[in-house]
């Protein structure tokens, strides 16, 4: 593959909806996800050159998004426990900059519930990923992705009925 | 609420998403790699600047005291340790900051734990207990001999230096280990967190 800024660009351009999501599933404010979608853009952009199949990209954005957004959740986290900010209900923790219909809020809040790990699984499961490319982005066998999907499912139904239940 | 009833309600996420134009998307990358680099300079600047002062005034306080044998040994160790800490702090920082993201969660996870493993609990990750005080120490010992203009001997059979060793010691030393424990508890809090979605992701079976 070529590395010219520009081929780069295209396809951060074309694929940009991934970033958006996985910053969204990660992080309830808006500042934290501007940040973290430049953290990711950079970190793309540093290892772009060692992007070595070009049929992989929606994979390799998932990975290095995913990826980069754990890493900072635990940063973001502890600043926010050192600024002792109040926590919020359920309700106004979700995009508040943005309208958004009420079924997606509660999606996401039954999301925010989760742990890392099977926000990520959620996530490439909501976006109708094969069983093949969610293992090959989380690094586990296709069986073990079954099991997975199946728990995470569990889990987030039940975090979807108390939320709608709360409101 | 049936599977794909979520995987619809999921689909809506598309419309509210503001999607960026391609100079947007550049400017962001630009002052991303801006800032990295910045830091990066103020970083090795810093160090580089503090490494070289200290060496700067350890080669001139050392040729003004030629004669005094053991204030030469305190000062070239003190050079040759700070030389050390200044290339490992160096490569250290360069390796944290070169975490490559573009592989699987589960090998990236491995990875960073290793990472951290090593730096935290690995065989040298005690050192700085020794090497704090060590190196606070011979500096406070090099600044004090040469500004009392007597021989290294003479000063550690002084009874005034002696108490404002024992006295400035402590403080001194407090305040060093009080950053770096706190760094060190913030490192090993977070190898915890990997180590726990780690497990997490093993244990999925």
């Amino acid at each position: 593959m070529k590395f010219t800024k520009e081929e780069f660009l295209e396809i951060l351009s074309n694929y940009q909806g991934i970033l958006h999501k996985v910053s969204l599933v990660y992080f309830k404010n808006k500042h934290d996800r501007e940040d973290n979608l430049q953290e990711i853009i950079y970190q793309l952009w540093k290892s772009y050159p060692s992007l070595k199949n070009p049929n992989s990209i929606g994979s390799w954005i998932y990975a290095v998004s995913i990826n980069t957004s754990i890493s900072r959740v635990k940063k973001v986290s502890r600043i926010e426990y050192r600024e002792t900010i109040p926590e919020l209900p359920d309700k106004s923790n979700v995009i508040d900059e943005i309208s958004m219909n009420e079924s997606l809020q509660l999606l996401l809040n039954a999301i925010y519930k989760l742990d890392e790990i099977d926000k990520s699984i959620i996530l490439l499961y909501l976006e109708e990923k094969s069983y093949n490319e969610i293992a090959e982005i989380i690094g586990i066998s296709t069986s073990n992705v079954g099991v997975r999907i199946n728990r995470a499912k569990e889990t987030l139904k039940q975090n979807f009925k108390n939320s709608n239940h709360g409101k | 609420m049936e599977n794909n009833e979520l995987q619809k309600v999921w689909k809506s996420v598309n419309s509210e998403i503001n999607q960026k134009s391609k100079d947007e998307l550049n400017l962001l990358l630009i002052s991303k790699t801006k800032q990295t680099i910045n830091k990066f300079l103020v970083i090795m600047s810093i160090s580089i600047l503090v490494c070289v002062g200290l060496l700067i005034y350890l080669t001139i306080t050392s040729l003004n005291r030629q004669n005094d044998f053991v204030y030469l040994i305190n000062n070239v160790t003190l050079g040759i340790v700070a030389i050390i800490s200044l290339i490992s702090g160096l490569l250290s920082w360069y390796k944290i900051q070169n975490n490559r993201y573009n592989q699987p969660l589960r090998n990236w996870l491995e990875v960073r734990i290793n990472f951290l493993s090593k730096w935290l609990t690995g065989r040298f990750s005690k050192l700085y207990i020794f090497l704090i005080p060590f190196l606070y120490i011979l500096t406070v010992l090099s600044i004090h001999v040469y500004f009392e203009n007597k021989s290294f001997i003479e000063v550690l059979n002084t009874e005034e230096s002696v108490i404002g060793l024992i006295v400035a010691a402590p403080i001194g030393l407090f305040v060093s280990y009080f950053v770096a424990r706190r760094i060190r508890k913030y490192q090993l809090h977070n190898l915890e967190f990997l180590k726990d979605l780690y497990g997490r992701l093993c244990n999925a079976g």
